[in-house]
């Protein structure tokens, strides 16, 4: 079936829904409509990049006041002020975002609540927004003379922008930009070691949301014609979020899905009570509460997931190799010196983990660190991919200092790394996963993403990927979700990912483990492959077999010092390795 | 398109019936939830007391809960008008959801009963007609009584919603012009737990008197919070406190508390040539029968005195046209803009194409608790 | 502002300021334990004092029912699933908890709403009747979605806020009611005037506060849930049952909101929707204690209460506005001072 099939369908039924639907059903879709463009900024928000925010009411309210005030007391037109609220909703969540958004864990749900409330009370305390009374006489829009005053008119406007904004968040998902979104979800280091800006992205994205909820606000204001404070107070706020989970936070059109569910669930109710139970239409809310607890029992992602799984897989194509590779870098000349470590150090409060490691490292080498568990190794490897600050001693890197380097920075000259423990999107697919790694490689932002003006680019991204994947051997693998491969085949892809990213010094951390025997011979044949396109490997490795056949030089570390170094067969004989080794052991 | 699915069935569901030729239909929404259920409730249990038939003609209402919230009342009023068809429109608790199912009538052309303030200015209220007592003129009733007893400032501690504004400005309306000065003006919300701070700082600025622009029961808070810290003088609320609950949170603290109401809350103390000591006492008789001794609201009243209206204008409406037509609408709008000496729970209504809520001075009483029960200040 | 303005200012906001910790305190041995980040929390305080003040006023509250009701679905689910696996050894206590409690509770209630004036009876009523809904709650709720991720068990409790606050509407109206528990008794320390419920107030935080220390470090059912908290795999594998921890952390949940309730009751009037606001103020609290730390919390509910009991003193229209937009900062502090740590939840 044809991706744009359902949308298609959708488009044409809703484009045919006036002629077949009354008065109140298109209010009712209308109502949809203006929560579903919210609830998709909260997919992005909240389902995809894990940031949960209860105060997207507050924007939809802040675009809704400026329209207003803007139209009623200055005479703008409606199309005028659509450019200021969005600036203004805009510039505001910018400043809010900026404070908030370096909330981590469960600060920032609060910090929305916070900002939420103070917002609300902010409109009914302000003469000019009518305090608690608000703003009537707001005009309706008009499109090149046409008059977009009653619920019909207004409604193509309503859903040719929802549709459009669902389009355009799905568009962003599936691109560079997506997958970096994706990432910010629980795999913020990672993202990082790959050259993503994640506070910046976290801030476009809340921007983004912050967007689409005025954008909302600006067409109910022209909708209902009269703003006050109480739609847009934490309880809307709340709303949103639901509707958003219920359709499934991480599906575009888990929005739509769930603004639908949740705005015909409480009109069903409103009618249908008062016949069960004559006297109130109190029970309302208790019966919407229950049936949103059962429904999530049933199916806690939300809908639109749980109708994925019903349906049958449909893979996209394998990409096409036919297409202009990505730019690559310079390799350094063989035989440089590459990385230099002068008596580094790491401690974290009283525990030294790193003291006074020093080595040089050439390019075009493959060097292993290796020590007994605790010796300081992965430490090592974090001072030198960026992860941690070195407390004393420099690092330098072609001549240039990284030690106080950031993860992102490393990578931009080159510093690529893989995980101990795999740190792979599960829920993405194999593919997508180490078009990530590319992440550097190519530069479309958001807006182009959203609008599809960079689909050659991510064709040639997609095409690495794809040949990177074929370099370990999972080029039959490509749309499978990462996470339903084996460990082993999860740590190739770690390392596909880290190729994807064109790197001059290969970080890589235990690649052997989980590995079967062949595996381990694939995997060095091609580490080797890979020396001789000069890339330089630098690996901490547990596996002495693995690495006495590879390596050329071995760094032996325990309790965070260097005890050894020198070829593997060197280091075998050396008397202090062997203690150290037998000591562990003991 | 399993999208549609749910779509369908919800849809289904909104159907309501067509009305019934010769039938009067209602619609109805007011808010027995959320911010305004205290308020709602009241409001919607009068219409369990509602006679069968208005002008002479069957009426059915239907009744939709919108939470208190515009947003949830205009989605109301849009599918009472359209759906429903309804002949006229009656809402809701608090002003802007009134304000909003307010525009809709307007511009749909459909009467309405306003049955709280509304927030428009004249020339959109063609089609609205409010029931209760304007806020200026209770207000003015008790910046009389202010003024009678030599009071010069007065602290103002107030809901911070649209009810607390509007009993502020109708308070400054009055009080500027007779020589009485408002020191204070503290907000709080009917949820808070204390209101410590404000009643200090009204206790700092000692006015000669208090108004409290809550409605319920949460306008005893400040009362029992200034008593509690020794202020002495007059405190005044306004007609949206005067009901029992009111006193029986209060207790001891709000004895001698003075407020502005309708005929209703104490019918048995008005002289028996007043219009309104019938209509009250039968109401209040009936509202009490069917909710317990001592229920008496002016919310409930308001209802009533609502269907009154449309009770008086429809039967002329009746004889231009039938129920369930642009013109029939039309007729009762233009019957209502003329109704006279419609005499409800609250005051007597003479309405005017310039005045559309038409109540005078016979709407208002103060009244004062007195030995724990509201009694007529004479 | 002059001293005894400060004074009072300050009796209000540590009187407020211990509602709130006491919150704190219990949204965070839910969270640790479950992390179900527990919204309904303040519908405790509500159902506790709204249940007090209507056996005062001689009537048989609501919630009664609620309660059997409650108590019967659980025995049916629960019944059901022994009837499935035909392990009958715990039907006792499944009965004795879910019909039979339920059922003392109401006869208790009923006898106590003809007895007006017997106010230590009411206030048991009372525990009794808001109690067992913690555990019920768990049951009914949280217990199907343990292994849910944080965002799908906040929702859940909005949900389940809604539905408590819908039948508390129900139960009580929409009117606020008032209880006495104390007759009025005000004695002055220098120029402040203090209410003997205001120390009761402060006193009873303090002391709940205490105890739960004691039962979290000195009993086993309290090693157990600080188990649960820190480990859930690991307290799995030594026999601590998830169900187990979880039911009697919402226990805990239950009754330090039924406790608060009473307390609250005689000092201002509840309304069916009051909770929810305090639990915000006290969820605050918990917060700036990173969900974690009780004496942080308790200094930040306090917090809380000195914010809010100033700012509606300078400018009262502004106050939730003040609390909030000020609350960022505070928590901007607690978030960088914290190691950022990733956390890394399976999808």
């Amino acid at each position: 079936m044809n991706p744009w099939l359902p949308v298609g369908g959708l488009v044409a039924v809703l484009l045919a829904a006036p002629l077949a639907l009354s008065e109140f059903q298109i209010v009712l879709l209308n109502y949809i409509g203006l929560a579903s463009i919210v609830a998709l900024g909260l997919v992005l928000l909240t389902g995809i990049a894990g940031l949960m925010s209860f105060g997207q009411a507050a924007f939809v309210g802040v675009a809704a006041y400026t329209s207003a005030v803007l139209t009623t007391q200055y005479n703008m037109s409606p199309w005028l002020t659509l450019p200021v609220a969005l600036v203004l909703t805009g510039t505001l969540a910018l400043a809010i975002g900026a404070i908030t958004l370096r909330l981590s864990g469960h600060y920032l749900p609060l910090g929305t609540i916070a900002w939420g409330i103070a917002i609300f009370y902010l409109f009914g305390n302000l003469e000019i927004l009518g305090k608690y009374s608000g703003v009537a006489g707001i005009p309706s829009i008009n499109l090149f003379g046409l008059e977009l005053g009653g619920a019909r008119e207004l409604y193509y406007l309503i859903w040719l922008m929802t549709i459009g904004a669902s389009i355009a968040v799905r568009n962003l998902l599936d691109s560079r930009s997506g997958r970096a979104i994706r990432a910010l979800k629980n795999r913020v280091t990672m993202a990082e070691s790959f050259g993503i800006d994640t506070a910046r992205m976290k801030i476009v994205i809340f921007l983004y949301a912050a967007l689409l909820a005025a954008l909302s606000g600006w067409l109910y204001a022209h909708f209902l014609r009269y703003v006050s404070p109480q739609p847009f107070n934490l309880n809307s706020g709340i709303d949103y979020l639901f509707m958003a989970v219920i359709g499934g936070s991480g599906a575009v059109w888990g929005a739509v899905l769930g603004a639908s569910i949740l705005t015909l669930l409480k009109e069903w109710l409103k009618d249908l009570l008062p016949y069960l139970m004559p006297q109130s239409g109190n029970y309302e809310t208790v019966v919407f509460g229950f049936m949103v607890v059962l429904f999530l029992h049933r199916t806690r992602e939300g809908v639109i997931p749980y109708l994925t799984r019903l349906m049958p897989r449909k893979d996209k194509p394998r990409p096409s190799l036919e297409v202009a590779a990505l730019p690559r870098r310079a390799q350094p000349e063989a035989g440089g010196t590459l990385l230099s470590i002068d008596q580094a150090s790491k401690s974290f409060g009283a525990l030294q983990a790193v003291s006074n490691v020093s080595f040089e490292m050439r390019s075009d080498e493959i060097l292993a660190v290796i020590g007994p568990n605790g010796a300081g190794k992965s430490t090592l490897f974090n001072l030198v991919s960026g992860v941690l600050p070195v407390s004393s001693g420099r690092i330098s890197f072609l001549d240039q200092r990284i030690d106080r380097m950031t993860g992102r920075e490393a990578a931009r000259l080159g510093i690529v790394r893989t995980f101990q423990h795999v740190n792979l999107m599960k829920n993405m697919s194999v593919l997508e996963n180490v078009a990530l790694g590319a992440h550097l490689r190519s530069s479309s932002g958001v807006v182009a993403s959203s609008l599809r003006l960079e689909r050659a680019e991510e064709a040639r991204i997609m095409a690495e990927a794809a040949r990177q994947l074929d370099r370990i051997g999972l080029g039959d693998r490509l749309h499978d979700p990462a996470g339903t491969l084996p460990l082993g085949a999860q740590r190739l892809i770690e390392i596909a990912r880290a190729l994807a990213a064109d790197p001059v010094l290969l970080l890589l951390d235990e690649p052997a483990a989980g590995l079967r025997h062949l595996e381990k011979k694939a995997l060095a044949a091609l580490l080797n492959d890979l020396r001789k396109s000069g890339v330089s490997i630098l690996l901490v490795e547990h596996d002495m077999e693995f690495v006495m056949g590879l390596v050329d030089r071995v760094i032996v570390l325990n309790f965070g010092q260097k005890i050894a170094e020198g070829t593997p067969r060197e280091v075998q004989s050396n008397p202090a390795v062997i203690d150290a080794y037998l000591g562990g052991i003991e | 398109m399993n999208k549609l699915l749910p779509l369908t069935l919800g849809l289904a569901v909104s159907f309501a019936s067509a009305a019934v030729a010769q039938e009067v239909t209602i619609g109805v929404t007011l808010g027995a939830t959320g911010p305004g259920a205290s308020l709602g409730i009241h409001y919607k249990n009068a219409f369990q007391l509602m006679p069968k038939t208005a002008g002479g003609l069957p009426v059915k209402f239907i009744i939709l809960e919108d939470n208190t919230d515009p947003t949830a009342a205009a989605k109301n009023a849009r599918k009472l008008i359209t759906e429903d068809k309804v002949d006229a429109i009656m809402g809701s608790v608090s002003v802007p959801s009134t304000t909003q199912v307010a525009m809709i009538a307007n511009e749909t052309k459909t009467p309405m009963i306003a049955l709280s303030p509304v927030a428009l200015p004249p020339d959109k209220r063609e089609w609205i007609f409010t029931v209760p007592q304007p806020v200026p003129l209770m207000m003015s009733a008790v910046v009389e009584h202010m003024k009678a007893h030599g009071v010069k400032t007065v602290g103002y501690i107030g809901f911070s919603d649209s009810w607390g504004d509007l009993v502020l400005s109708s308070l400054k309306q009055f009080a500027e012009p007779a020589g009485i000065k408002i020191v204070t003006d503290e907000r709080y919300a009917r949820a808070d737990t204390s209101v410590t701070g404000q009643v200090i700082k009204i206790l700092g600025a000692n006015p000669d008197a208090v108004v409290v622009g809550g409605s319920g029961t949460g306008g005893a808070l400040p009362q029992i919070g200034l008593v509690e810290r020794g202020y002495k003088k007059q405190i005044y609320h306004n007609h949206g406190t005067a009901n029992r609950e009111f006193i029986k949170v209060g207790g001891k603290s709000v004895e001698g508390a003075i407020a502005p109401t309708g005929a209703l809350l104490v019918p048995e103390e008005l002289p028996a040539d007043n219009p309104l000591k019938p209509v009250a006492t039968d109401f209040i008789n009936s509202y009490e029968k069917a909710f317990g001794a001592g229920t008496r609201n002016g919310f409930a009243g308001y209802s009533y005195d609502g269907f009154k209206l449309l009770d008086a204008a429809v039967a002329d409406a009746a004889k231009k046209a039938k129920p369930g037509t642009p013109e029939f609408r039309q007729a009762l709008r233009d019957s209502l803009e003329n109704v006279k000496n419609v005499v409800g729970t609250h005051g007597v209504y003479n309405m005017t194409p310039t005045d559309h809520t038409g109540l005078d001075n016979r709407a208002r009483v103060l009244v004062r608790v007195d030995n724990g029960a509201w009694r007529l200040l004479k | 502002m002059n001293l005894s303005l400060a004074l009072w200012l300050t009796q209000d906001a540590v009187v407020n300021g211990a509602v709130y910790a006491l919150l704190a305190l219990a949204l965070i041995v839910v969270y640790t334990v479950t992390r179900v980040i527990f919204v309904p929390q303040g519908e405790f305080i509500s159902f506790a004092a709204l249940s007090l003040a209507t056996l005062q006023n001689g009537k048989v509250p609501g919630t009664v029912h609620l309660l059997i009701a409650t108590g019967l679905v659980v025995a049916v689910l629960d019944g059901w699933r022994m009837a499935k696996t035909r392990d009958f050894s715990r039907l006792p206590r499944l009965v004795l908890f879910n019909i039979a409690l339920p059922l003392a509770v109401a006869a208790l209630a009923w006898w106590s709403a003809s007895r007006p004036t017997d106010v230590w009876l009411q206030v048991l009523v009372t525990l009794g009747i808001v109690i067992p809904f913690g555990s019920m709650i768990y049951r009914l709720a949280y217990q199907p979605l343990a292994s849910a991720s944080i965002l799908v068990l906040l929702i859940v409790s909005v949900a389940v806020h809604y539905m408590m606050v819908g039948l508390g509407l129900v139960f009580f109206g929409g009117e606020g009611l008032r209880a006495s528990i104390f007759p009025g008794f005000n004695f002055d320390v220098g120029i402040l005037t203090i209410s003997l419920q205001s120390i009761g107030i402060v006193l009873s935080s303090v002391v709940l506060m205490v105890v739960l220390w004691l039962y979290f470090g000195y009993t086993v059912y309290g090693k157990a849930l600080r188990a649960t908290a820190m480990n859930r795999i690991g307290s799995r594998l030594v026999g601590i049952s998830t169900e187990f921890s979880g039911k009697l952390s919402f226990t805990l949940a239950a009754l330090i909101g039924a406790i608060s309730g009473i307390l609250i009751a005689p000092i201002t009037t509840v309304y069916y929707d009051t909770g929810f606001l305090i639990a915000l103020k006290g969820f605050v609290g918990a917060i700036i204690g990173g969900m974690g730390s009780y004496p942080i919390a308790a200094v930040g509910s306090l917090l809380v209460g000195f914010l809010e009991s100033y700012s509606s003193f300078w400018a009262s229209s502004f106050k939730e506005s003040i609390i909030f937009t000020l609350i960022i900062p505070v928590l901007l502090w607690r978030s960088l001072g914290k190691h950022r740590i990733e956390e890394e939840e399976e999808e």
